[in-house]
């Protein structure tokens, strides 16, 4: 049994929606099967006005839930105010603040509430932060010292949105006391989801490991890996997305979208550059910029060389064919 | 006079940001009413500076619910701009893929946020009440648990394409990102069919969805419920009778007259994506209704009034020229603003400026013109309903659910004309000076994006969500919104529940999570503790 209380703050919803797709299980089972008694949801539960106020108030003074769950970013401005979101007729970073302080778990769901996010993104107008980190630094809304009452740093699931089997697998662990059998990686990721790539198990991989790429859009992804030309971030972001597929059917890669990185903490990354959204920066017209984790550009350049030597006659066909 | 009070009703409407509504009520009556969004995220001003096609990242963002209507509006947005060639399997999919989102929204949004109010204890009284309770109960309702399971069915379709639902973008200036095989096709077709069989049919109509678009007039509504047990106990049936007798086709008509900006192209008449083309290209057709003739909807006649709304100054600009600069809402208040959301108006030829309502009733009132071309959908049932009954929250609703089975046969249709082996994208020439404008209808309304790009880069940005056409505040002119609107007039029975209200905000679907606030008019002081939608 654990008790949840879900806020939102600077968020497009994306992450409940997701949520809401959620199976084996479903949001419907964790409530009456797994013991999950969410007390606030401002999707979810039909509570508003003051009954919502007083509800709210009233967790805060029996101690607070057992899980603290934020969607969204925290958003400070105007002049450190908060006023640029209010809740119930006080800044939304109050309640966020209060919360915080009382649960014995936080989990930050989705970039927004883990990193800042798309609102966080330069110029950043409403001074947007996540609960533990502003990007890719350590600190953020709550300091880098914050732990919840159980003693645990913020519980990050980034993701813009978050995959719902990452949430519900998460908050039934909370709740069955299996939260121990969780680790978590140096961003406080459930190292279980986040440790591989979002490479692992891509369906273009066989093209990437022979240096071919998709020639365009459309038509052009029934062969090739999107890194070279597309942008593609798979080879050095973290998730599970093919591994754990994306409502149950696929993932960005597989339908022919190059991976745009969007569980790293700087996501929208290079701040949406021009030149740097759907298309590979590369150095001196030939090396992409950003190169699988841990390859530097000479080894890289000469694998990669010896790789399109070595190719054999199929790559050059399209496999993804009807 | 009666007694003059005020109420404040916070957290209204269940989505991202919040929507507080405040009225006045003199005897029980609501007879002023002010909404208020109190979020700002700023994403206008993010995307200034930025590559040409960070729209296709950022705007889907804005809403988690209609992200994938975000997205296919942005791409047009930039295929009216660099003038492109997009290849009909690519308007086929984009129209599948949005389509589908709205098919996951009506069940998810009626039994998710919407029906739950049905069981709130106001209505204890009604002699449905108890069905109510089985059925529409939050988690344990007999149709809440396989509505809202089902409702992720059809962005399984969209997963299948984009790769993932919420949050894709891959639709791009020139076609689609993807090229389906046949297994993408066919599980498409067998998750509709789920969709289908497990919710639309025997849950929500008791009927085939032939049968129900069968119905042309309100007389047919009204005799497809008598026809038979089937019709009168499904959930339709019985959301039809309920409103009847609880008065929800009697509460929050609005501003009656509306506006549409079209969607779904017909895959060979918008193969070159202008400004100009949209109207004749839309399979749902576009335009505005003054509650008496149709206009053709024409975006250069749409301003946006932020006199209220907290960003410096007051005035009404065309989104070409938009400008987004936030001030503290403290200061704000102190000039009276009040919202978060700007005022979009439309100039109405003979009645000038004026709010419009957005959504599927202005969609399928739309719908009931004819004369164009033959793959525009016509149907007048709505425009039928309107002149009988009149809107309402009932009409709005019915108007909603009207959506799902005629989608549905939509995108099986077009799953049908894809031509696997034909081209889903042309690569496009990038102009790196240009200006576009892209349109569509999310489950909630007209929703549509302007941008200009300069040197390379996004010179201006600006979106009109359907969320702003229907919670905006006041105009410059004191006109009010259209949820204001609706609002007014309404009877309160009970000032510590004035579920009414809540029920009114909620049937627009907006995408903020509402509250309301009660006050006593006259002194301006708090007098009722709202609630709603408690649970027996």
């Amino acid at each position: 049994m654990a008790t949840v209380v879900w806020l939102h703050g600077g968020a497009c919803n994306g992450n409940t929606q997701s949520f809401l797709n959620a199976e084996e299980p479903t949001v419907v089972d964790l409530v009456t099967d797994f013991g999950i008694d969410i007390i606030y949801h401002h999707s979810c539960i039909p509570l508003m006005g003051e009954q919502a106020k007083s509800t709210l108030m009233g967790v805060l003074e029996k101690g607070g839930p057992d899980i603290f769950v934020m969607e969204g970013t925290v958003i400070q401005g105007p002049g450190g105010s908060g006023r640029y979101d209010m809740f119930l007729g006080r800044p939304m970073m109050e309640w966020v603040r209060d919360y915080a302080a009382s649960a014995a778990f936080v989990v930050a769901i989705g970039d927004c509430a883990s990193w800042g996010g798309v609102p966080a993104t330069a110029p950043n107008p409403t001074d947007s932060i996540g609960l533990q980190y502003l990007k890719g630094q350590h600190g953020g809304f709550l300091g880098k010292d914050f732990r919840s009452k159980a003693g645990l740093p913020v519980i990050n699931i980034p993701g813009c949105p978050a995959h719902p089997d990452w949430v519900t697998q998460v908050l039934v662990a909370v709740a069955s006391g299996r939260l121990s059998d969780i680790a978590l990686d140096d961003l406080q990721r459930p190292a279980t989801f986040f440790k591989t790539f979002t490479q692992t198990g891509c369906t273009r991989h066989q093209y990437f490991e022979f240096k071919q790429s998709v020639k365009e859009f459309g038509q052009g992804t029934r062969s090739g890996c999107l890194f070279y030309e597309q942008g593609c971030r798979g080879s050095f972001t973290h998730s599970p997305c093919n591994r754990i597929l994306w409502n149950r059917q696929s993932s960005k890669t597989r339908a022919g979208m190059p991976c745009i990185g969007c569980t790293e903490p700087q996501f929208p990354h290079h701040d949406l550059a021009v030149g740097t959204v759907f298309k590979t920066p590369l150095a001196f017209d030939v090396v992409p910029k950003e190169l699988p984790q841990g390859t530097d550009p000479i080894s890289y350049s000469a694998q990669a060389a010896l790789a399109r030597a070595v190719a054999p006659k199929w790559v050059q066909e399209d496999m993804f064919v009807v | 006079m009666g007694q003059v009070v005020q109420l404040d009703v916070g957290a209204v409407g269940r989505v991202e940001g919040d929507l507080d509504v405040r009225v006045t009520l003199d005897d029980g009556v609501v007879v002023d009413a002010w909404t208020e969004a109190s979020m700002f995220r700023g994403f206008e001003i993010i995307l200034k500076g930025k590559d040409p096609q960070a729209g296709l990242i950022v705007t889907p963002r804005i809403c988690g619910i209609c992200g994938g209507s975000h997205l296919y509006k942005a791409c047009y947005a930039l295929d009216t701009a660099w003038a492109t060639e997009v290849p009909p399997n690519a308007t086929l999919i984009r129209n599948i893929a949005q389509a589908c989102e709205t098919l996951q929204s009506i069940p998810r949004y009626y039994y998710a946020l919407f029906a739950i109010d049905f069981v709130n204890k106001a209505y204890a009284k009604t002699s449905m009440f108890d069905e109510l309770v089985k059925r529409n109960s939050p988690f344990v309702g007999t149709s809440y648990e396989p509505a809202v399971q089902v409702s992720a069915k059809p962005v399984e379709v969209y997963a299948l394409l984009g790769g993932q639902w919420p949050h894709s973008s891959f639709m791009v200036p020139g076609g689609v990102m993807c090229a389906p095989t046949l297994s993408d096709v066919t599980r498409s077709l067998a998750l509709l069919e789920y969709w289908r069989t497990n919710w639309l049919e025997p849950i929500w109509l008791g009927c085939s969805a032939e049968r129900w678009m069968e119905n042309k007039s309100w007389d047919d509504v009204m005799a497809w419920l008598d026809e038979n047990e089937s019709h009168r106990n499904s959930d339709c049936g019985l959301f039809i009778r309920f409103c009847q007798e609880a008065g929800l086709d009697k509460i929050g008509r609005g501003p009656g007259k509306y506006i549409t900006g079209g969607t779904y192209y017909d895959p060979e008449h918008y193969t070159h994506p202008t400004i100009d083309g949209r109207n004749a290209a839309v399979i749902q057709q576009s335009g505005i209704f003054d509650g008496k003739n149709f206009h053709p909807f024409d975006q250069s006649r749409i301003r946006e009034d932020h006199t209220n709304s907290f960003f410096r100054g007051s005035g009404a600009l065309h989104p070409f020229d938009g400008v987004t600069d936030p001030i503290d809402p403290a200061e704000g208040k102190r000039e009276n603003k009040y919202s978060w959301a700007k005022s979009p108006r439309y100039d109405v030829p003979g009645m000038g400026y004026i709010p419009l309502e957005t959504g599927p009733l202005a969609r399928q009132i739309s719908s009931a013109q004819t004369g164009g071309g033959a793959w525009q959908d016509t149907d007048p049932l709505f425009l039928d309903v309107f002149n009988k009954i009149g809107p309402s929250v009932f009409t709005r609703l019915l108007a909603r659910m009207h959506e799902a089975p005629k989608y549905y046969l939509r995108v099986k249709d077009w799953l049908g004309q894809l031509d696997l082996k034909e081209k889903f994208y042309i690569k496009p020439q990038e102009l790196p000076d240009a200006q576009g404008f892209g349109g569509t209808e999310s489950a909630r309304g007209t929703l549509c994006d302007w941008i200009r790009i300069e040197n390379g880069k996004i010179a201006n940005y600006q979106v009109v969500t359907p969320t702003a056409w229907n919670i905006g505040p006041r105009d410059g002119k004191g006109n009010r919104g259209p949820i204001e609107e609706a609002l007014v007039g309404t009877p309160v029975k009970n000032n510590d529940d004035p579920l009414e209200l809540g029920i009114i905000a909620r049937s627009y679907d907006s995408c903020l999570v509402c509250t309301v606030h009660a006050y006593d008019a006259k002194t301006h002081k708090e007098i009722a503790r709202y609630r709603t939608g408690a649970l027996v």
